[in-house]
């Protein structure tokens, strides 16, 4: 038989739990921006400093890397150094086309990754940087692969973006051969899971072949234009003879992003040329090619322009030369019959007897 | 100092480190799925010495954590922790709670059934609930489980553990 205590001992334990879970229940089919709001208000006050511990220790491990990256680019750089100077112009190309953050012309804010390790981590992140950096609500965030997502609470010291995981992303978007416009939103096949996005709204008669670059368009007013989103890896289903849905793999991945960059830039800048596709990058390779060709040709047309030049320039001398040379004096009977000039002779020295000819 | 209170001052200690460890030591180790979780250590830790009922506020206060760092679905993780912790602490009196690897069991247990009632919660999609079920939960469980050994064993003059099977 239970004593008294032991029963309300038990009684308040059952009230405790009931009240937990009641109360977990409340946040959980609360509307989202109430939830956000208090996650907001406990992050920035209590959470605060645990928050900044963890960014701390962010920033630690990130600088172990970075220093490592700076350590190896150095190496790399006075290696390259004794090397041709056209390896040094060429590294610093490529330096420049990788280094996103030049890339940008835009004003952006860097950001840690703060994940955790709940499996919902992929959905939102949890950014180190906030309002105090000019972080605000419906702010694009991007990683050196492409589109991560936007922030959906921006606190004072940090924010949290919803990523394309998150079932309610949606990015208008559109193919980088621009034959195809549609809206990016995650997959929601049962059996593809999380992992994968859908590009729906293509119409039928649009196909997209496999490997296309899919970019933000730019609509919406949320995600500037040509930010790279994914790329098609297949058909995920058809309506017959209305439209089609691809699946798409996603540019960048949430789950390894440890850096991001927040775009505060207005959202009608264009992205485009920040995010060098293969295409463009061919495009650039094209573009230099046919720099040098033509390069060479001016060299080309130079040379020919300078041998024609030698050659008219010894033709012109060869003229002249001709035009001064002794010509074989014709007889002209005017001359003949009366010199208006008396011919030359030889200059006689004075005191010299002259030459006399002897007849033999 | 009475032992009743030097107990308590030992277990805030430990779960003061657990705190520590988990946001300035893990984001220091690798991937963030299958680092261990600290706060859900100090949390069964707790659990385990204390009434179902108190169990609960404490799950539910490191669910309410959890929540606000990530809230991909606010209210879901403070449901799974709630739920952990309660039936963590009604677990202690069906098992031996002083053997070590009992205790590492329950980590991993608690920390799996976190997942699931989180996954649940949040309304994952069919095939990453089973990837994450069967591949993550197990590797964050073990992971886990490894660290709370390590912590026991450090402590377990103030636990009470036993290290003999």
């Amino acid at each position: 038989m239970t004593s008294a205590t032991e029963r309300s001992y038990s009684r308040r334990d059952t009230v405790l739990f009931a009240v937990c879970i009641a109360l977990s229940l409340v946040g959980l089919l609360s509307p989202a921006q109430w939830g956000l709001g208090i996650a907001d208000r406990l992050r920035e006050t209590v959470l605060l400093p645990l928050v900044l511990l963890q960014n701390r220790a962010e920033e630690g491990r990130t600088s172990r890397e970075r220093f490592r990256v700076v350590t190896a680019e150095r190496d790399s750089a006075s290696y390259l150094s004794q090397g041709l100077p056209s390896l040094l112009a060429e590294n610093e190309r490529l330096r420049h086309l990788l280094a996103l953050g030049r890339r940008i012309r835009t004003p952006y804010v860097a950001a840690e990754v703060l994940h955790q390790p709940l499996p919902t981590d992929g959905r939102t992140l949890l950014l180190s940087s906030g309002r105090r950096e000019g972080v605000s609500e419906f702010d694009p965030v991007v990683a050196p692969e492409g589109l991560i997502g936007m922030v959906l609470t921006a606190g004072e010291h940090s924010s949290v973006a919803m990523t394309w995981a998150h079932p309610e992303f949606r990015v208008s978007a559109f193919t980088v051969t621009g034959n195809a416009s549609g809206v990016v939103a995650p997959s929601a096949s049962e059996s593809r899971g999380e992992g994968a996005l859908e590009f729906r709204g293509v119409p039928y008669r649009d196909s997209v072949p496999v490997g296309t670059l899919v970019l933000s368009s730019g609509l919406g007013g949320v995600y500037p234009k040509g930010i790279p989103v994914g790329t098609v890896i297949g058909v995920a289903r058809e309506q017959a003879g209305w439209e089609r849905v691809y699946r798409l793999r996603p540019a960048a991945n949430t789950g390894s992003a440890a850096h991001v960059l927040i775009l505060v830039a207005p959202s009608d800048a264009d992205f485009v040329p920040a995010f060098p596709s293969d295409s463009a990058l061919l495009a650039a390779r094209l573009d230099s090619i046919a720099r040098i060709r033509r390069a060479d040709s001016l060299a080309e047309a130079a040379r020919t322009a300078a041998a024609a030049r030698a050659e008219s320039l010894a033709v012109a001398r060869r003229d002249t030369v001709r035009r001064r040379a002794p010509r074989p004096a014709a007889p002209a009977p005017d001359t003949v019959r009366a010199p208006a000039v008396p011919p030359r002779t030889p200059p006689v020295p004075t005191g010299i007897p002259a030459p006399t000819t002897q007849a033999p | 100092m009475t032992p009743g209170r030097a107990s308590r001052l030992q277990l805030a200690l430990v779960l003061t480190i657990l705190v520590l460890l988990h946001f300035y030591v893990r984001p220091r180790l690798w991937s963030a799925r299958v680092s261990p979780d600290f706060l859900l250590i100090a949390l069964m830790l707790f659990s385990m010495r204390s009434s179902p009922g108190v169990a609960a506020v404490a799950g539910f206060i490191v669910g309410l954590v959890a929540d606000s760092l990530t809230p991909a679905r606010f209210g879901a993780a403070a449901l799974a922790h709630t739920i952990v912790g309660y039936l963590a602490s009604w677990g202690r009196s069906l098992f031996f709670a002083d053997n070590l690897l009992v205790n590492a069991g329950f980590v991993a247990a608690g920390l799996w059934l976190r997942d699931l009632v989180l996954l649940l919660a949040s309304g994952t999609a069919q095939g990453r609930l089973l990837v994450e079920l069967t591949v993550y939960s197990p590797l964050q469980a073990l992971s886990t489980a490894l660290f709370a050994i390590l912590a026991l064993a450090a402590f377990r003059e103030w636990f009470a553990i036993r290290l003999d099977a």
